[in-house]
Parts: C-alpha cells; sequence; structure tokens
C-alpha cells in the first residue's frame, strides 16, 4: 500500500514542525522544504503526491515556485493546496492551487483536504 | 485701518481677464494631486497593516496548533517528548505574537505623537545591562562596549525600545552584536553592530524582516519612530546602526 507524500513549504520553523507533526500523525509520509528552490528539488527527488505552499518566502517565493512547477511537470501535476497568512485566496487561484487554507486554519479543515485531494492514492490510514 | 483683504481695487478683473498666475496655477496642480497622494498613503498604510497581520498569522498558528495538538494527545503523553515539544512551540510561538503586538501598538502611538516624552540623565549601561538581561533564551549576548557613567538626557522608556530594537535588528540570524559609543561634541554617537544594516530595515519591514522568526520583524520601524520621537537620528554607517542623541549631555568615563 502507497502512503501518500506530502511536501511542506514554509520558510518559518515552528510553521514547519506543526504542520509535519499534525500531517505525520495523521499517517501520511511527510518532507519538508524552507523555500521554494529547496521544494523544487524535494520535487525532484521525492515526487511528493501533494503540496502544501506557503507563499511568502525568502530566496524563491510560492508564486515562482508553482510557475517553475508548471512549466516542468505541466498544469496537470502535482495538486498545491496554498497555505498562506496573507488572507488573499485570489493569489491561491493565480499560481492554479487546487485549494486554498488562511492561516490559522482549523487542523481538521487541512487534514480534510489533504483526504480529499489524495483519495486516489491509497488509504493514508488503515 | 485695515486693509481690503482683497488687494488693490479691480485686481481681481485683471487676474480674469490675463488667467490664472502661477501661484494659483501650483495651487491647483497641488490641489488636484492632493486625491493621489491620498490614495497613495491609504495602499500604503493597507499594505503595512496587512504585513502586519501576516506576522501576526504565523505564530498565532503554530500556537492554536501546538495546542490543540496538546489537547487532542492522551493525558499520559503530554508529559513525553512529543507534548515537551509541542508545549514549547506553543510557548515560543506567544512569546513571538507578544513581541509583535507590542511592537505593533508601540510604532501606533509613536505614529499619532501618543506617548509623552520624559527626558532625564539616563546612564547608557543601565539601560543595555537591561535589554542584554531580556534577551531570547539561547541568543548570546550583546558586548557592550560602554562604561557605566555614561550618561544622555534622554526618555528612558523611549531609549530602551529604540536601543533594544536596533539590538534586535543586529542580532538577526545569531549575528554577535558589539554596541559602542562615541563622543561627538555635545551629542553620543551609539554605535550598534552585527548583523549588516540596511535601510530597509528601517523604512519597509516588507522588504527588511523576510522571515524574522523572533517576532521582531517591526523593530525597524520601532527603532525609527521610537528614535524621532526621542529627538535622535537614526542613520547607517557602513555596515552599522548609528543613533546619535540630540542635546546628550556626555559624561566621559575617567581614563
Amino acid at each position: 500500500m502507497k502512503v501518500p507524500l506530502v511536501l511542506v513549504v514554509d520558510d518559518d520553523p515552528d510553521i514547519l514542525d506543526a504542520i509535519c507533526d499534525i500531517v505525520g500523525g495523521e499517517g501520511y509520509r511527510v518532507v519538508r522544504a524552507r523555500n521554494g528552490l529547496e521544494a523544487l528539488e524535494r520535487v525532484r527527488t521525492e515526487r511528493p503526491d501533494i503540496i502544501l505552499l506557503d507563499l511568502m518566502m525568502p530566496v524563491m517565493d510560492g508564486l515562482t515556485f508553482a510557475a517553475s512547477l508548471r512549466e516542468r511537470y505541466g498544469a496537470h501535476g502535482i495538486p498545491i493546496v496554498v497555505i498562506s497568512a496573507d488572507g488573499n485566496p485570489a493569489r491561491a487561484a493565480s499560481v492554479g492551487a487546487q485549494g486554498y487554507l488562511a492561516k490559522p486554519f482549523d487542523i481538521d479543515a487541512l487534514l480534510a483536504h489533504l483526504s480529499s485531494m489524495t483519495a486516489g492514492e491509497s488509504a493514508a490510514r488503515s | 485701518m485695515l486693509g481690503d483683504p482683497r488687494g488693490h481695487e479691480g485686481e481681481d478683473e485683471v487676474a480674469m481677464e490675463s488667467g490664472p498666475g502661477p501661484r494659483e496655477t501650483r495651487d491647483r496642480d497641488e490641489a488636484e494631486r492632493e486625491p493621489d497622494r491620498a490614495g497613495e498613503r491609504t495602499d500604503e498604510r493597507g499594505g503595512y497593516l496587512g504585513f502586519v497581520a501576516h506576522e501576526v498569522r504565523n505564530p498565532l498558528s503554530t500556537a492554536l496548533w501546538s495546542a490543540e495538538l496538546l489537547a487532542r494527545m492522551p493525558a499520559a503523553e503530554r508529559g513525553g517528548p512529543r507534548g515537551e515539544k509541542l508545549t514549547a512551540m506553543c510557548l515560543r510561538s506567544l512569546g513571538r505574537v507578544r513581541q509583535l503586538v507590542e511592537d505593533h501598538f508601540m510604532c501606533e502611538r509613536l505614529e499619532v505623537s501618543g506617548l509623552t516624552v520624559r527626558n532625564e540623565p539616563v546612564d547608557l549601561r543601565e539601560v543595555l545591562d537591561g535589554i542584554a538581561s531580556r534577551r531570547t533564551p539561547g541568543s548570546a549576548a550583546p558586548d557592550i562596549h560602554i562604561e557605566s557613567g555614561v550618561s544622555v538626557e534622554a526618555d528612558r522608556v523611549l531609549l530602551d525600545r529604540t536601543l533594544d530594537a536596533l539590538v534586535a535588528l543586529a542580532s538577526r540570524e545569531n549575528a554577535p552584536v558589539r554596541i559602542e559609543a562615541e563622543s561627538a561634541g555635545d551629542r553620543l554617537r551609539v554605535v550598534v553592530r552585527g548583523h549588516p544594516a540596511t535601510s530597509d530595515a528601517l523604512d519597509d519591514p516588507r522588504k527588511g524582516s523576510p522571515g524574522e522568526p523572533r517576532g521582531r520583524a517591526l523593530a525597524g520601524a520601532l527603532a525609527r519612530r521610537a528614535a524621532e520621537a526621542l529627538g535622535a537620528t537614526l542613520a547607517i554607517d557602513g555596515d552599522a546602526f548609528v543613533l546619535t542623541l540630540a542635546s546628550a549631555a556626555y559624561t566621559p568615563p575617567a581614563a
């Protein structure tokens, strides 16, 4: 059984730790990246099933990362859920994200997104 | 006897015949540009407040999530390694929120001149020692090269907040901080050196504080406003912040 792999991208170390704890605690496999550039490398080496993406980050922001991802893997590549503190869902739509969660979002809302977006994968929790 | 406020008889008619004068044209242009400037100020203000909200939401998120994860955890596990990690994360995040809220409201009060400034002789070393004692656990204390007895005429609270903010900026990414004072006539230059100083750090926190993990994203904005309220000047000299206190009563240390 393949357990879905979630890539969490955020420059805030506490946010990374917390989300990885939440997602990992539900049985998903998790990898992390602190900016868009690191995230591109993780995508290349790990091929995650879903990406939780912050937008405002140093080195390479989420918008640039999403554009690079589309360029390399096409428009129907890995699904993205934007997790942002900017309170602007329109920006999530602009990167072609399949979901948007405004920080601070409910833990259950995040898990519901993951569950529905990885429904095609084998169940993470059994 | 008061003169006619309209000026000399017939002047209005002359002005009407020859069209608006240079000053009237300038005034009209200014008036026409004012809505644009007001719009720019509103946009700038909106952008700044959006940045503040963004900075608060990140640690607020981790505080809420870690508290919720602790609440969902079986009681017996809360004392274990994961429980301890989540508790530490919650406390650290709340500390960041507290710092951001304090800095933000201090900035706002300074912006509207909402603080009473009370100048008095202040021992600079005493203030800096107080700041060093409040440093974040695990961070290095600033290296202070100022002896006791070096005093300035300043508002103690504002001086503390200004220097505290400058130390926060200089200690980014755990850079070691060195603080010195130089006499400059009847003024005192306080030089804070550490993480390379940039004007963005003072002028625009959105550019100057990306990814600030200690809740000090507003330190530059606070330092600039507090320095203004102190009547001091804040500048960048090379890679250091320099706070020059106006009308400082400088007592040189004994040789």
